[in-house]
């Protein structure tokens, strides 16, 4: 590029974009600041201005979308990055999945409140919380992707709203949704790819069999074996993601369930959880070499 | 398709632009109601890019800037053909429908 003198303005557009990933920047940064400085001609303006807030804000947005590894035909993006996008959004449809199948348990035990008010107290209207996430994930599935987002919003508002003096053992009750909900809003941009809604289908539908007819007590068990047997899978097959998916997965959501179990009178469940979680957790991954 | 997405698709029907033009062009095509942000001009290229409706082309040096082109691909032709089709179908859907209550479809503003 040609000699010539970089006016504080430059300086201050640089510094913002150094938000946006090293590859992303070596490749587009000269253009960029080319662009916002385009029609900036005026010395004081060079001089006194700042990137406005709504620059900032789209930049900031780009930074986002491009770290978890979106605009990747665009560029030369490392794998660890392409990777990283494909593992967020593997982990939020883990999770939706578990949502699902929390959400078919709380049917079964909404019909069993519903009929046997005298015993459990009867129905509220915050269970209706409770079956969000089914919807976020069928919406996903339509491509309604902030409609899938509002819904995993909604199904983690209980835990922003129920937040407790127990803020530990409240985060780790309440982590999954919340992580769900972020995975999804992280990795579900409009430039990622659409998940397989066949296959996808069939695994929703047997997270919410297996919640329904289960409840809450099979389904501690049926989840972290699952989890267990993917991760198995995921290893054989050299599914890279899927593996690093699961092992986020364990630590991040499941592993709170173990814990609440531990401090019942189920120890020796929780024991043999944990140790499923542990392996899902730190079990090696495999990855098949495609070049 | 965001309307941003569809008007840098048009600009770029016409010829080859780096950016900044594109910047210009879809304020122009817009008349004004779009200013594109850099931030977002680089979103909707990425996205346009990754489903192969534009890609690279040239690149210059001007006034000591890198300006790197961007044109549109085949299919890139066709994704903007079907959406003028959609589009023109709902003009025409509503335009119908306003005639049938005695008013004209477009409001004269001037």
């Amino acid at each position: 590029m040609g000699e010539q003198r970089v006016s504080n303005l430059e300086r201050r557009y640089r510094l913002l974009l150094k938000v946006l990933p090293r590859w992303y920047r070596q490749d587009r940064e000269e253009e960029m600041v080319g662009i916002f400085l385009a029609d900036r001609t005026d010395e004081l303006d060079l001089e006194h201005s700042w990137p406005g807030w709504g620059e900032t804000g789209a930049v900031l947005g780009l930074a986002v979308r491009t770290h978890l590894a979106a605009g990747a035909a665009l560029t030369n993006v490392p794998m660890k990055v392409a990777w990283r996008g494909e593992i967020v959004r593997a982990l939020g449809m883990i999770g939706l999945l578990l949502g699902v199948f929390y959400a078919g348990a709380s049917i079964t035990s909404m019909v069993y409140a519903y009929q046997h008010p005298e015993i459990v107290g009867g129905l509220t209207w915050m269970r209706v919380f409770d079956v969000a996430p089914i919807v976020a994930f069928v919406a996903l599935l339509a491509k309604k992707r902030t409609t899938a987002k509002l819904a995993a919003l909604a199904a983690a508002l209980p835990a922003v709203v129920t937040v407790g003096p127990h803020i530990g053992a409240w985060l780790l009750f309440q982590l999954p949704s919340l992580v769900t909900f972020v995975a999804l809003c992280l990795g579900f941009h409009r430039e990622a790819p659409t998940p397989p809604v066949r296959r996808l289908a069939w695994w929703g539908g047997g997270a919410l069999l297996v919640g329904v007819l289960g409840g809450f007590a099979l389904g501690a068990f049926v989840v972290p074996v699952a989890a267990v047997v993917l991760r198995v899978v995921a290893f054989v097959r050299g599914d890279f993601v899927l593996g690093r998916a699961l092992s986020v997965f364990a630590v991040l959501e499941l592993a709170p369930l173990a814990f609440l179990l531990a401090g019942g009178e189920v120890f020796g469940v929780a024991l043999v959880l944990a140790v499923l979680l542990v392996i899902s957790a730190v079990a090696p991954v495999r990855r098949v070499r495609t070049s | 398709m965001s309307e941003q997405t569809f008007l840098v698709l048009t600009a770029l029907a016409e010829e080859p632009l780096h950016g900044y033009a594109i910047v210009q062009a879809v304020e122009q095509l817009s008349e004004g109601r779009t200013v594109l942000r850099v931030g977002t001009l680089y979103g909707v290229l990425d996205r346009l890019v990754a489903d192969g409706f534009a890609e690279r082309d040239r690149e210059e040096v001007h006034q000591g800037r890198l300006r790197r082109y961007y044109k549109l691909t085949d299919s890139g032709v066709r994704a903007l053909q079907a959406e003028v089709a959609r589009l023109s179908a709902n003009v025409r859907a509503a335009s119908a429908v306003l005639r049938g209550r005695g008013v004209q479809a477009w409001a004269n503003n001037a």
